[in-house]
């Protein structure tokens, strides 16, 4: 890790991508839980699911988006949230993609919405990076779960630094 | 360093160790703790969700009357408003929210022009009265603009009905239709005397709310996920760049 060699500041970087990552899955959960009719019609405008399935999906999807943004942003159980976040960001890449190589022209109702537009606002493009970045973001957090202000450090508050601190008093005897 | 010290120096360092192996095995079980009441929560959120959706949609298909109006055949299925219509015409599919800007739009490019189509029985005019905006603006008007409108259709008005309600769409999307401004509307449409009372009474029983919520669904089913949509002869025609002259191309074409 050559950019950043101080741990601190990795903790640091690990702190804002848990805020960006969080902090968007949660906006697009809370748009969406409040209108879980819409939220069922945006999944079925990507025609990929069963019509009964896609209605499962849009009525849970934001009740786990409000979850999973609340413990990234308070830092709890970050991997297992990071990789589920990460696997959400996949299948909307893929629904996405999909959609846009079938040729629909719909909204992503990523944050409500959804359904089908003209042609002309598509914006397919712009989703699908944004999709990306928030993937990255995951994908770090996932790899390196460890971030500043976290409520997983005071959860596990002995386990990785007193530990350490013990054997390193002993090897220095 | 004599044996004595030795001895204690180790004994304190068990101790040491044994305390932060205690620490370690309360700050797991802590953790495991959390992490059960956070799976538990997650998962009876969304499962919550999932069957609160699900019982608001059984609620809202299941209230009001079943009976279908003058037009539809039945559930799912749209108003023709033409029915006279010979076979060898098209038949133009229009699926509108009573709520939507832009399909309130499209009926003051296109409404004139597919009336005098309907009239002269050059298209087989099918209506879809869809509701699903409701949920998007926090209110019931689109559902009970459709009701009305399938009262109208019993009383023979529905495209009478359909551009009164068109004209009047509020400036701002959101703010609705009341129930007077639905009464309103069937006066211009044309529903007077005995024909309005019986309209009034078709509207307050709601006695078409599950066929209108049967468009709905169908709809969706058929893969309508905007409004408006327009399908000459099961085609989705591109709204964007058409023109009332090249609508009566394509219709022109359609015809056999």
């Amino acid at each position: 890790m050559r950019l950043l060699p101080n741990p601190a500041h990795r903790d640091l970087l690990g702190l804002l991508l848990r805020l960006v990552l969080g902090g968007v899955v949660l906006v697009a959960g809370a748009l969406k839980v409040g209108h879980l009719e819409t939220s069922a019609r945006a999944v079925r405008a990507y025609q990929l699911l069963p019509f009964d399935l896609a209605g499962v999906v849009g009525y849970g999807l934001p009740v786990l988006e409000l979850a999973i943004g609340a413990l990234l942003l308070l830092g709890l159980f970050t991997r297992v949230s990071a990789v589920v976040a990460g696997l959400l960001m996949v299948a909307f890449i893929i629904g996405i993609a999909s959609a846009w190589a079938r040729g629909l022209s719909i909204d992503c109702g990523c944050f409500g919405n959804g359904g089908t537009i003209a042609a002309s606002q598509t914006q397919y493009p712009q989703e699908i990076a944004r999709d990306i970045g928030l993937f990255a973001c995951a994908a770090w957090l996932a790899v390196r779960p460890r971030s500043a202000v976290s409520l997983d450090r005071l959860l596990s508050p002995a386990a990785p630094a007193r530990t350490t601190s013990t054997t390193s008093t002993r090897s220095t005897r | 360093m004599s044996k004595a010290t030795a001895d204690r120096k180790a004994a304190d360092r068990r101790a040491k160790i044994e305390a932060a192996t205690a620490q370690q095995r309360r700050a797991a079980t802590t953790k495991i703790v959390v992490a059960a009441v956070v799976v538990v929560l997650v998962i009876v959120g969304v499962v919550g969700a999932v069957l609160l959706g699900s019982s608001d949609k059984q609620a809202a298909t299941t209230a009001g009357g079943s009976a279908l109006p003058k037009g539809a055949a039945a559930m799912g299925a749209g108003i023709v408003v033409n029915p006279g219509a010979p076979a060898n015409v098209p038949t133009l599919d229009l699926y509108e929210d009573f709520q939507c800007p832009v399909c309130g739009e499209f009926e003051r490019i296109f409404g004139v022009q597919l009336k005098d189509l309907v009239r002269q029985n050059q298209v087989k005019l099918v209506s879809h009265t869809l509701s699903f905006l409701d949920d998007n603006l926090r209110n019931d008007s689109s559902n009970r603009a459709a009701n009305a409108a399938a009262c109208a259709a019993d009383a023979g008005k529905f495209l009478q009905y359909h551009a009164a309600v068109f004209q009047g769409q509020p400036a701002k999307e959101g703010t609705g239709y009341t129930d007077a401004q639905l009464e309103d509307f069937a006066g211009k449409a044309g529903i007077t005397g005995g024909a309005m009372t019986t309209w009034q009474t078709c509207y307050k029983d709601r006695t078409h709310n599950q066929w209108v919520e049967s468009v709905q669904t169908q709809s969706e089913k058929d893969g309508v996920n905007g409004t408006p949509t327009v399908k000459l002869n099961g085609e989705t025609l591109s709204l964007s760049g058409l023109t009332q002259a090249s609508l009566a191309d394509k219709i022109k074409a359609a015809t056999k």
